[in-house]
């Protein structure tokens, strides 16, 4: 991972997406065959007694091969319920906030709103959907945005991310990006967002929450 | 999960056969060297990318020894890693891109791929010009964001 350090602008992006053709979006999943061979290395290994119990991500990767590869042995006994490894239910809700408004710095356009943000897991895919809305459209030439932020030991902003713009009359789920943790970016933030060119946060949030474990 | 993203990468650079064996690689590796992944350096799908692309890379090396073998002429091998590269980073903006929202993701498919103009994408899809744009913009910004984080 280290080794592919380089840095990317807007106009980098725009030349291989023009580059590109739309059947490059096609991907091919691996025939069976493929994950039967993973399956037999992989399970052979997870069943060692000495083998490393990892946690945090790590512990995701591994959950997520080696889900790949329980479906395909079980498959090939005929089992057709697909379970992983023990683990909840494909689809969970693992963490909700509550979204306030602060009338002192938050934007007067949200001052009526109110809203909830729930962290779905869908096997593995993570997203936040946000539910019991009542939100605000924001003026002409802005949009609502969602943005998870990592507080500092503070409670200020140690860095952000943005997961999407948010239809305020159906406010939908948002996948969150690959390689945000939001056990670390933890709080849920919709801003008020001008299209002025700044893709960053414009500062002017409407409502704001931590996301607690269900 | 992210089993197509590999094994795209691999049949894009590869025979049937050498990317089915290429793809069980990686995901073995990937399983036994799970420790060394930290997703505040990358990305999982980048990490998953940087392995294909060097098991790519030592595949296309050992068939290349072979030939050397065989023939005096072989494949330019900094043109061919070079290849191998630019194949993992356009897929690197595919998944960046199946990640998005549905509707920047769709604007962006219709302008780059349909060659449609922002005018069009938005009597399709029935919003104003300006979210087209808006979309375009905030799409393409949240995609590279993607790619520097996943590139640490």
């Amino acid at each position: 991972m280290g080794d592919d350090r380089r840095g990317w602008s807007d106009s980098d992006v725009e030349a291989v997406l023009g580059a590109m053709g739309a059947d490059e979006l096609e991907l091919l999943d691996p025939p069976d065959e493929v994950w039967d061979g993973i399956a037999s290395a992989v399970l052979t290994e997870e069943s060692r007694p000495d083998t490393v119990i990892a946690m945090g991500p790590q512990r995701r990767l591994r959950r997520i091969i080696l889900s790949a590869a329980a479906a395909v042995v079980l498959i090939a006994v005929g089992v057709t319920l697909v379970v992983t490894l023990g683990e909840d239910d494909p689809v969970q809700v693992v963490a909700t906030a509550e979204l306030a408004h602060d009338p002192v710095v938050f934007d007067a356009l949200g001052a009526e709103a109110r809203a909830g943000a729930d962290l779905v897991d869908h096997d593995g895919r993570q997203s936040i959907k946000i539910v019991d809305a009542s939100l605000p459209t924001p003026e002409a030439g802005a949009d609502l945005e969602v943005w998870l932020i990592q507080p500092d030991d503070e409670g200020n902003v140690a860095d952000l991310v943005s997961i999407g713009l948010l239809d305020p009359e159906d406010p939908g789920s948002l996948d969150i990006p690959t390689g945000y943790d939001p056990g670390v970016y933890f709080v849920v933030d919709i801003s008020v967002e001008p299209r002025d060119g700044d893709a960053g946060h414009s500062g002017r949030s409407i409502l704001r929450g931590p996301l607690q474990d269900v | 999960m992210y089993g197509d993203l590999v094994y795209t990468f691999c049949r894009r650079t590869l025979d049937e056969g050498p990317a089915k064996d290429v793809t069980q690689e990686v995901f073995i590796s990937a399983f036994r060297s799970c420790k060394r992944f930290k997703p505040e350096r990358g990305t999982l799908a980048a990490w998953l990318i940087a392995i294909t692309k060097n098991r790519i890379i030592d595949h296309v090396r050992t068939e290349q020894r072979h030939d050397k073998r065989r023939s005096d002429a072989s494949p330019d091998e900094v043109a061919v890693e070079s290849q191998i590269e630019k194949t993992g980073d356009r897929l690197m903006v595919v998944e960046a891109l199946r990640s998005l929202p549905s509707r920047p993701r769709q604007v962006i498919a219709m302008h780059y791929f349909e060659d449609l103009t922002h005018r069009q994408i938005a009597e399709k899809l029935s919003v104003p010009l300006g979210t087209v744009k808006s979309d375009l913009r905030r799409g393409i910004s949240q995609i590279r964001r993607q790619l520097e984080s996943a590139h640490g």
